[in-house]
């Protein structure tokens, strides 16, 4: 039978009305959309990792745009063959942290660690917030490879707690992604308090010896060597080392100016772009918004604890063992998470606030690009032991 | 001239060398020694049926690598004489196995049937050897020689895929036969159970990772140190040849830190009066408005009829 014209537009428009956000909004979503619209304005206003967060942000508010799952539309992230899809690929499968870290590499200035190489000890110590975490992440009643692919958030590592995520469990992933970058950007306010906490005012006070000049030879050999001995230990951490030790050889080697600057500048602004977006726009709010995770957020946050005090305490029992000349200020210790620089920064701030000629954030970067190094080791021992 | 362009050869001879082998080596790398005979059925009466619903011998070939692997052009043969006898043909894109992944070949004698049928059989009650050869028809890549005991609906299969002991399999227990998919069949993870079972607070997960972190970097540090203090030897030799200075002299000198190295150049900045060289070239560039008929005031304007 043949419909009537006035039918016809009203099917047709009613078939439209099902397609549209206010059809399928659920309530899930609108919460989803505001956390994306809080990290825009956490971004924006008070300026916390907004090369990040306005990626991830509004990567929520793209993937949480209510929309006709069944209808097959392809323009879900988790529906093969959209656009979301294909670049959330670099995310799912992997490869879009090794690119970061190839940047990291290019931009890392070594020397401070170089000129002061017992600081790289800092660097392992503030790796046991990653396992502190699995500890809990295990009573709390998670599997152990998931429980190891939400510690990593303890490296305070964003690309290298997606590439474990990604291997371990693809579906805690946007939940561990999300929660990683954000405590990054709560760095300064979680460590503050706990090295203020943890220290007595005299060792706060601690001045460092200046580091020496580092040659440039040392500088050259520092990545190959780095590479040559962590991948001979963990050979699980080649995507994340290799590239990372790459990117420094670029930069230091002299020879490759204009690859330096591409790795360090283009290249990793569009990785950050489409790792930012789809990392925000996978945190669909029908998979986003469970129980886990809640805990993983809380895990993300004991783990940042963790980390900062092991890399603090450390320090304070390093110092039992070192010379009076040699003394490191604890106020350093928290720059063992790879939070780079703000942990750094975090710690030259609140040793000026002490003694306002302490600058140690040439001594802070230290312990802080050890913690790059750490944390892709403990990836790799990660997936070594659980993969 | 001449002297560059030969010095110039050289080193481009000296790269290429370089380059041929390493990639020779990425070839024999890549080769097909991770194709490996998997399972063999003999004598098939109540088991997997081919694609024309009929029951035959059959072997299974699987592929030990993590990366996919094309066989075609490789040699499948029962004869030790003649290691060329059944050719998988180009052409089939089925012909490319997955990572651990497997076929299955019909030893019934028809090939043409298609790629995955062979042109020879099985024989019943007789030792069988079959081996598999790389394409140049030379290089015998895996054989196994099935035993004359194998009865009915049994079949002779490595142990773990790909690389475990060969033995009988007759369906019975856990041992399985399983034409097309692996021999060890699992549904949980190894490592995730054992660590469930045998670290369920992760005491020792932390200890040993954290050892493995601490050596790790233990050892980076060790060796510059290492290496800082042969830098130090080395500059200070240099430094006492080129100036004729004592060894302590030296050594004052090299303790110097960076930023009294700064203050130095600082003072002789400011003393020397010293200033960057400039280029003292100015450049002005032209300041282009580009042209868009959205923004022109042309088209905003009524038009008089001609």
């Amino acid at each position: 039978m043949e419909q009537s014209f006035g039918d016809f537009i009203v099917s047709n428009l009613t078939q439209f009305w099902e397609f549209t956000g206010f059809y399928n909004a659920t309530f899930p979503h609108f919460v989803m959309l505001a956390v994306g619209l809080f990290f825009i304005w956490l971004a924006i206003k008070k300026n916390f990792e907004p090369m990040l967060l306005v990626p991830i942000g509004f990567g929520i508010l793209i993937g949480n745009i209510p929309f006709n799952t069944e209808a097959g539309l392809e323009i879900g992230i988790y529906e093969q063959g959209s656009v979301l899809n294909i670049l959330y690929n670099g995310v799912s499968a992997g490869w879009y942290p090794p690119l970061i870290f190839l940047g990291i590499g290019a931009m890392t200035d070594f020397s401070a660690l170089i000129a002061n190489p017992k600081l790289m000890l800092i660097g392992a110590a503030a790796q046991f917030g990653i396992f502190g975490a699995y500890m809990v992440a295990l009573a709390i009643g998670f599997a152990p490879d998931q429980a190891g692919a939400i510690a990593i958030i303890g490296g305070a590592d964003g690309p290298t707690a997606i590439f474990l995520s990604s291997k371990l469990a693809p579906n805690l992933m946007g939940a561990i992604a999300v929660s990683a970058y954000s405590y990054m950007a709560l760095v300064p306010v979680i460590q503050p308090p706990i090295m203020r906490l943890l220290t007595t005012k005299n060792e706060r006070l601690i001045k460092m010896k200046p580091a020496r000049a580092v040659s440039q030879n040392e500088k050259i050999i520092f990545p190959i060597v780095g590479l040559l001995l962590t991948c001979f230990v963990v050979p699980t951490g080649l995507p994340l080392l290799g590239m990372l030790f790459f990117g420094n050889l670029l930069r230091e080697c002299g020879v490759t100016t204009r690859l330096a600057k591409t790795a360090s500048n283009a290249l990793t602004d569009i990785v950050t772009i489409l790792l930012g977006m789809t990392v925000g726009a996978s945190t669909q709010a029908t998979t986003f918004l469970t129980k886990e995770t809640i805990f993983i957020f809380f895990l993300g946050f004991m783990a940042f604890i963790i980390a900062s005090t092991s890399g603090v305490l450390f320090v304070k029992l390093f110092n039992l063992f070192l010379r009076k000349d040699q003394k490191i200020n604890p106020l350093i210790g928290n720059a063992g998470v790879s939070a780079v620089p703000m942990s750094a920064r975090i710690s030259n701030n609140l040793g000026l606030e002490y003694d306002p000629s302490n600058y140690l954030l040439m001594h802070a970067m230290g312990p802080n690009v050890a913690g790059v190094i750490g944390s892709a080791v403990a990836a790799g021992v990660l997936l070594g032991f659980l993969a | 001239m001449a002297t560059f362009h030969c010095s110039e050869m050289k080193k481009s001879l000296v790269i290429l060398i370089i380059t041929l082998f390493a990639f020779s080596a990425n070839v024999f790398a890549q080769s097909r020694s991770g194709l490996k005979i998997n399972e063999v059925m003999v004598i098939n009466e109540n088991n997997a049926i081919d694609d024309f619903g009929q029951r035959h011998a059959w072997i299974e070939l699987f592929n030990s690598t993590h990366a996919p692997l094309e066989i075609s052009s490789v040699y499948i043969t029962d004869d030790k004489n003649n290691p060329i006898k059944y050719p998988v043909p180009l052409g089939d894109v089925n012909t490319r196995i997955p990572k651990r992944q497997h076929v299955i070949f019909w030893a019934d004698g028809c090939p043409s049937r298609g790629t995955f049928h062979l042109n020879f059989t099985l024989k019943p009650g007789q030792e069988n050897w079959i081996g598999v050869y790389d394409a140049d028809g030379i290089t015998l890549i895996d054989e196994v020689t099935i035993p004359a005991t194998l009865c009915a609906d049994q079949s002779y299969a490595r142990s773990i895929d790909g690389k475990g002991e060969w033995e009988i399999r007759n369906d019975v227990g856990d041992k399985y036969i399983t034409p097309s998919s692996n021999n060890v069949i699992r549904d949980v993870n190894n490592k995730i159970e054992t660590f469930a079972k045998q670290d369920p607070h992760g005491f020792s997960m932390a200890l040993m990772a954290m050892g493995v972190v601490f050596s790790a970097l233990l050892v980076l540090c060790l060796s510059f140190l290492l290496i800082s203090k042969i830098g130090s030897a080395v500059a200070r030799r240099n430094k006492r040849e080129s100036q004729g200075v004592t060894a302590e002299e030296v050594k004052g000198n090299l303790a110097d830190s960076g930023e009294e190295i700064a203050a130095i150049v600082m003072a002789l900045h400011e003393h020397l009066d010293a200033h960057d060289q400039e280029s003292t070239i100015l450049t002005i560039n032209k300041v282009r408005r580009s042209y868009s008929p959205w923004s022109s005031k042309i088209y905003g304007m009524r038009r008089l009829p001609k």
